[in-house]
């Protein structure tokens, strides 16, 4: 217990009495264990009882035959993920796991960029900016669920899309929108664009307005144009920003559920088109056995998947350049932090 | 020279102002129709596209309840759910940023920076090792799955770091401590009044969370009368609704109103608390 010995910074205030000497452990002993690990007692266990145990046993469950219905199952070893890669029907979640996610992220961010760079321009001097921002963010707060329900809806055979295309003469029919292939996949798209640019324009935004405004005056006494200043300061100096939303939209993209789940029937259709890895995990799932052994291999592939690309960004676009900008940017970023809190 | 680019600045503003607009119909317009159908009949629904309200409210609303969805047991539901949620996750996300950011002990900095690659990993691909952790416990078809993994929130955890670091008063707690109060109690007494508007910001965030929260209680629970509002949408997905379309948009309308009000509320704290989660070094 090498640490009861050692000063504990701020917690050992002058008062702590050192004179007492107990022979069982007394209550001035036990206030010598940094305090604050008692602090973090709740969050350790928690995280080890609902975070890491969850994780090893969907790894265990992934080898075996385990059903709902049947109880423990027995090994199989690697039978689950042979039979995944065997018949397609993982590759192609996967695969529009990815797809779906790609063409939603580059709107995703391009928009919002744009929209960024027009509200902290000091030459258009938009007008409330508080307001349109507010606005914009809205639909990342609504229910996914409704906001699915509601576009299957809205482009159901009777929906308001068909009335309106119909009545004004662009179709001569309603279009069984639901049913093709491609408008479906764009609407999960446009959805996920829908509910994100506003996120992702407001972390641009707080991350632009922290690079500071010498930089700019330089480069325009440089006679730097607008399209020069933002791709030699504005883009490198967001780089960790941007790393953030990557990630973070990556992971998020990657665990898609709720919204290509509810557009259609619940299984991915048309085509099996918009059937992400996550839909196919709970279609294992609810299958009348309930396969969850096979679901686990699943959900086990797909969190390598993610955590490998996670990873690999972080540190191949983190570490890249590893000289004196990072320092600098590091005290930058710090400062954007303090300005980002007042 | 300067009118030509003072004219050059009204042109483009001209065209800014368009897209912010063309934006604003693309956000408003779908909310709005979900909102405005939910009012109007199915016959009128059918009868073409208005951005008027209309007076069928009550009657979708009885229709909504004839064909067997319990609407007020799923909104209290899901009510208690988000109320016990963003208290547990206030609660125990400050109390472990006050750890860290408080005291010193060996390892503080790697379990902060811990903490940040928890927030990004995928947790949602592991809850079927958690429903059969929480089958084997028999604690499936009950809220315990939805609320106790929230003791360790990384995501509120990492929020409430950061908005600590940026209040703390060292001073302030070393004087408590002077005049005998515990350390659990300085932060209840001195530290939670002061964190009030850090509290408030994560609370409407994990309130909205556990509110739009569909995967994992679909995963966990089964009992109907247990539902919460999500799960209702999705049986309102199923045929008995197939043709009640002011029934179904009153049904989604009612789960967004909330969130709606909650918005107009507080939108300062939930847009300062974007960016404040987000950046980091």
């Amino acid at each position: 217990m090498k640490f009861i010995l050692k000063p504990v910074g701020s917690i050992h205030s002058p008062f702590t009495d050192k004179a007492q000497t107990p022979i069982l452990p007394t209550r001035s002993q036990f206030k010598k264990i940094p305090t604050g690990y008692l602090f973090l007692l709740p969050f350790a266990i928690g995280f080890l009882t609902f975070g890491i145990y969850p994780i090893v046993n969907t790894l265990a469950l992934s080898f075996t035959n385990t059903t709902i219905m049947g109880g423990d199952g027995e090994f199989v070893g690697i039978a689950n993920f042979t039979r995944l890669f065997a018949d397609r029907v993982f590759l192609r979640a996967v695969g529009n796991t990815w797809l779906i996610w790609t063409l939603n992220f580059i709107p995703q961010i391009c928009i919002p960029m744009l929209l960024a760079v027009l509200f902290t321009s000091a030459r258009l001097k938009i007008k409330a900016v508080g307001a349109w921002r507010a606005i914009f963010y809205l639909p990342n707060l609504l229910m996914p669920a409704a906001i699915a329900a509601l576009f299957g809806t809205l482009f159901g055979l009777y929906g308001p899309v068909n009335q309106f295309m119909v009545r004004a003469g662009f179709l001569h029919e309603a279009f069984r929108f639901i049913e093709d292939i491609w408008v479906t996949r764009s609407l999960v798209i446009f959805i996920n664009w829908w509910m994100w640019f506003g996120q992702t324009m407001i972390i641009l935004m707080a991350g632009m307005t922290a690079i500071p405004i010498h930089l700019y005056e330089a480069a325009v006494v440089d006679g730097a144009s607008v399209w020069q200043m933002f791709k030699w300061i504005t883009l490198p100096l967001l780089k960790p920003i941007l790393i953030f939303i990557f990630v973070t939209a990556m992971a998020g993209g990657m665990q898609m559920f709720d919204i290509p789940f509810l557009l259609t029937d619940g299984k991915g259709s048309p085509l099996s088109s918009i059937q992400t890895s996550v839909i196919l995990m709970y279609i294992k799932y609810n299958s009348p056995k309930g396969h969850i052994g096979a679901a686990s291999a699943v959900g086990v592939l797909v969190f390598i998947m993610t955590a490998v690309v996670a990873l690999g960004i972080f540190y191949v676009l983190g570490n890249r350049d590893k000289d004196d900008t990072k320092s600098k940017r590091k005290s930058l970023f710090k400062k954007n932090t303090e300005r980002s809190q007042s | 020279m300067i009118n030509k680019y003072k004219f050059g600045t009204f042109v483009m503003r001209f065209f800014v102002y368009a897209l912010l607009f063309i934006l604003l119909l693309i956000v408003i317009v779908p909310v709005w129709l979900l909102l405005v159908n939910g009012t109007r009949s199915t016959t009128e629904i059918n009868q073409g596209i208005s951005l008027l309200p209309s007076t069928h409210m009550i009657e979708n609303y009885k229709l909504l309840l004839a064909k067997g969805l319990d609407l007020p047991k799923g909104f209290a539901n899901s009510l208690f759910l988000a109320v016990t949620s963003t208290v547990i996750t206030v609660y125990f996300s400050f109390l472990t940023a006050y750890a860290l950011v408080v005291y010193t002990f060996r390892g503080r900095k790697q379990i902060s920076n811990f903490i940040i690659v928890l927030v990004m990993i995928p947790m949602q691909l592991t809850i079927l090792g958690f429903y059969k952790f929480m089958a084997n416990l028999g604690l499936t078809d009950t809220y315990f799955p939805l609320l106790l993994p929230l003791i360790a929130n990384a995501g509120g955890t990492f929020f409430a770091k950061q908005y600590l670091e940026s209040m703390v008063i060292q001073d302030l707690i070393d004087a408590a401590r002077i005049d005998g109060a515990s350390e659990l109690g300085i932060f209840h007494t001195i530290m939670t009044p002061l964190a009030i508007p850090g509290m408030i910001t994560l609370g409407i965030f994990s309130f909205v969370y556990s509110w739009n929260n569909f995967f994992t209680p679909f995963i966990m629970l089964s009992t109907r009368s247990k539902f919460t509002l999500p799960m209702l949408v999705q049986l309102m997905r199923g045929d008995a609704y197939r043709t009640e379309y002011g029934a179904i948009y009153l049904g989604l309308g009612l789960t967004i109103i909330p969130i709606i009000i909650v918005y107009a509320l507080a939108s300062r704290y939930i847009i300062s608390g974007i960016a404040m989660g987000a950046i980091k070094e």
